[in-house]
């Protein structure tokens, strides 16, 4: 049985970087993946925004956090060779109540420490922004919020910690876990982990995992979110849009690292899997044609869903903190961990690695680079005709992990452009083939 | 910095023509992929001039190509300045140079199947009609039967009959309410076993992995194992990301309008190229 300090469960953002701040101590560790890949669950389907402290209560764990977290982000980004954008948001509202929820969110976010925050009213919204519709009554501008591609920076984060000496392990799907002694028997359906501190980071099972070692009958229930996605060359706003109506929120536009526009719809029901409803799609384009109706409509290219893990107590009732708990000594789990959750990562990855330290009287790791090295990029004939990427970046990403043309389209952002891969998929899916074939 | 009296982009029929037309001149004719023809290289049926396929037009084409003219395969130009300087990526390095007349002729690329914004997964088995032209007539891969076709233009028309004549079971479906394309691209339909729905579209997509059926807007559900979208061409124009070049941009074959037909993009080239040689003429007087 192979022995670690830490097995980390999941291999999402956030087992991600708890990953890569457990290196940074001599923790020795192990991420196991129930899939082939990375970044392939919650991870790869939300709306990308870096969020300020604004949305949370004052004095919480998320406010404090997300603060934190924010101010942090470029030179996070700046050490991991990640694309990050502090475009800057602008919620608009469109009467009484949606202002007098911006002028809460101001106050909120003052008291959270949120710096530049201003409310303006709906014609200098429009100046600011001139693709916004003429009926915003008021908008909250806020210049600290920001853009990162999730699985961009999850996967950075995730060679960052391999080069500082943590292993993993894909196709590696927890079913059981023992608690013995001295630790953790952790199984997998050919291997057995066996671990002083585990990680629960399983994403959208969490409260599975939680429930092989507890019996506090926290528990998610599953809902989505639909989105869709414009080409890099339409004309777009070039800050967040947040979209408040007199009940609730709206729609969220973000203009994106890569250049292209998403835009999401509000959480309705999902039935457990990653597919897009007519419902929401149709609620996005009825209410773009609300808030940004001079958007060209012809410039979509795609569309996908997402699903959100929502923690519940035994009794049914919400929680709304970030839910990490502690049920024996040396398990964590993070359950159900929602927005601001990619934003908070880092600042969680660091919160769980301290637990960590403090349990396994764990020294600082001197060795430690936060400095993610990137290969060269290497030429070759250019394969994805939008994005110019070659056939020596693809054969890279093959090696850095990419085991279809999903972990290719993650690691390369081929097959993103317009044609969304109509005119290279199938030479990429030769070249995996044929690398394949060489092994 | 290299300089060229005439930069043409695009080694498709469009391209090629321009070139030919400027011989003569310093001309260099840049072509992404690692051959001249653009997209006839994958147009198998006969369809091109008299009676020939796509590959067969493009080697009459090439057969009196003049050797004086620069070619750059595997090359991609990346960016044009106002200044009249273009970045050209080539397969292991990079290169400015300037030019005094632009010819553009990047071609079309189909309108991709997630603008339907078709609810349900995003399984394998999901194409483009170009997709499933190259799939066939290049890799040799036939995609699995039933497969349903989305849109009646010329392209969807030609792929469904390929497809038939390759044994697979096609259902075209039209928002419509008639077939579109032109005459001799539907005539082979009479007499076959396709079936044809016309006014109404795909609202969603079933299965996990694998497609395996697609439910119209009635709420009618077919099975599919193929779902191929054939709903349109926009011109590729992306690389103009300057809004305004303070010089005449010569546009021409798809990446100006989409084409039915090879002939009219070759002259609309010509026309191009001798819209050049005017310029080039005029500032030599000056
Ligand atoms: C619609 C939506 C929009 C959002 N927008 C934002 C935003 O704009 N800004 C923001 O800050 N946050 C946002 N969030 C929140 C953020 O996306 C999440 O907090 C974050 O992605 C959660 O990551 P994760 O690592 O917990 O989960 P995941 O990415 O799902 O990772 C969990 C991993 O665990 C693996 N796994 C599961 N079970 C097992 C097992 N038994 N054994 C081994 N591996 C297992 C899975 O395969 C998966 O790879 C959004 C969330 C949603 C749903
Ligand atoms: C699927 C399809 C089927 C058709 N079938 C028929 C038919 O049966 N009969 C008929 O008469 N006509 C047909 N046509 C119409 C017409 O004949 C062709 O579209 C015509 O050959 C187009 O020529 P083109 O040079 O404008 O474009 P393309 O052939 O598309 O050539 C454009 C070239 O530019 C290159 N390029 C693009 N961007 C760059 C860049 N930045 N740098 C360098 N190179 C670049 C591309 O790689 C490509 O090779 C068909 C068209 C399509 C799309």
């Amino acid at each position: 049985m192979k022995k670690y300090d830490s097995v980390v469960i999941g291999g999402g953002v956030l087992g991600a970087f708890v990953l890569r701040s457990l290196r940074r101590y001599d923790i020795s560790c192990i991420l196991l993946e129930a899939s082939g890949d990375i970044a392939g669950g919650i991870t790869r389907a939300n709306t990308a925004i870096v969020y300020t402290a604004s949305d949370n209560r004052p004095g919480s764990l998320k406010a404090e956090m997300a603060k934190r977290a924010n101010e942090n982000f470029h030179e996070l980004c700046n050490d991991l060779g990640v694309r990050f954008s502090r475009c800057g948001s602008l919620m608009v509202s469109f009467g009484e109540k949606g202002d007098e929820v911006l002028r809460k969110k101001l106050i909120q976010g003052e008291e959270n420490g949120v710096r530049g925050m201003k409310i303006i009213s709906g014609s200098e919204a429009k100046m600011l922004q001139p693709l916004l519709s003429e009926n915003v009554t008021t908008a909250l501008y806020s210049p600290m919020t920001g853009t990162v591609n999730p699985w961009e920076l999850t996967i950075a984060a995730f060679e960052n910690a391999v080069q500082n000496g943590a292993q993993a392990k894909m196709n590696a799907k927890v079913i059981d876990i023992i608690p013995t002694d001295e630790g953790y028997e952790v199984k997998t359906e050919n291997d057995v982990f066996f671990a002083k501190t585990v990680f629960n980071c399983a994403g959208l099972e969490a409260d599975k995992i939680h429930s092989l070692v507890s019996n506090d009958g926290i528990r998610l229930s599953i809902d989505g979110a639909d989105f869709i996605v414009f080409d890099k060359y339409a004309p777009k706003p070039d800050m967040i849009i947040f979209h408040e109506t007199e009940n609730g929120k709206g729609i969220t536009a973000v203009p994106t690292v890569e250049g292209n526009l998403i835009v999401d719809s509000p959480p309705r029901e999902a039935d457990n899997s990653f597919d897009t409803t007519s419902e929401g799609l149709d609620y996005i384009i009825e209410n773009l044609n609300k808030v940004l109706p001079e958007l060209d409509t012809k410039r979509i290219i795609r569309s996908f869903g997402a699903l959100r893990p929502n923690p519940h107590k035994p009794d049914g009732r919400s929680i709304h903190s970030f839910c990490i708990e502690n049920p024996s000594p040396g398990f964590y789990s993070l359950i159900g961990i929602k927005t601001p959750g990619l934003t908070c990562a880092d600042e969680i990855g660091k919160y769980l690695a301290g637990f960590a330290v403090e349990y396994l009287s764990a020294k600082i790791n001197e060795d430690f680079d936060p400095v993610r090295k990137t290969g060269d990029h290497i030429g070759g004939e250019i394969i994805c005709l939008c994005e110019n990427i070659t056939k020596g970046e693809i054969i890279s990403a093959i090696k850095r992990g990419a085991k279809d043309i999903h972990g290719i389209k993650r690691r390369t952002g081929a097959l993103m452009g317009k044609c969304q891969g109509s005119r290279c998929s199938i030479k990429i899916k030769k070249i995996l083939e044929e690398y394949n074939e060489t092994l | 910095m290299k300089h060229y009296d005439v930069l043409v982009i695009g080694g498709g029929i469009a391209g090629i023509s321009a070139a030919k037309a400027l011989d003569g001149l310093k001309v260099l004719l840049v072509e992404k992929s690692d051959r001249l023809g653009g997209i006839l290289n994958q147009c198998l049926h006969r369809g091109f001039g008299k009676d020939m396929t796509g590959p067969e037009y493009i080697s009459g084409i090439l057969s009196d190509f003049p050797e004086n003219i620069n070619v750059a395969l595997k090359t991609a130009v990346t960016d044009i300045t106002p200044q009249k300087t273009a970045t050209l990526r080539h397969e292991n390095s990079t290169e400015e140079i300037s030019f005094s007349e632009l010819i553009l002729a990047t071609g079309c690329m189909e309108r991709p199947t997630g603008h339907m914004l078709i609810a349900g997964s995003r399984p394998e088995g999901v194409y483009t009609a170009g997709q499933v032209q190259e799939m066939i007539n290049i890799h040799g891969i036939i995609p699995p039967s039933p497969a349903v076709i989305l849109g009646s233009g010329d392209i969807g028309l030609i792929v469904a009959k390929h497809l038939f004549e390759n044994n697979v079971e096609v259902t075209i479906v039209e928002i419509k309410d008639q077939l579109g394309g032109l005459a001799r691209n539907r005539m082979w339909l009479e007499g076959y076993d396709v079936k044809i729905m016309i006014n109404t579209t795909v609202k969603k997509i079933l299965g996990e992995e694998s497609i395996n059926g697609v439910v119209l807007t009635d709420g009618t559900h077919i099975p599919a194992k193929t779902l191929i979208a054939a709903t349109g061409l926009i011109p590729d124009r992306e690389i103009l990301k300057y809004k305004n070049y303070p010089f005449e941009i010569h546009i021409c074959g798809n990446c100006k309008e989409v084409f039915p037909m090879v002939e009219g993009v070759a002259r609309d080239a010509e026309r191009a190229a001798n819209a050049a040689i005017e310029n080039i003429r005029r500032n030599n007087d000056r």
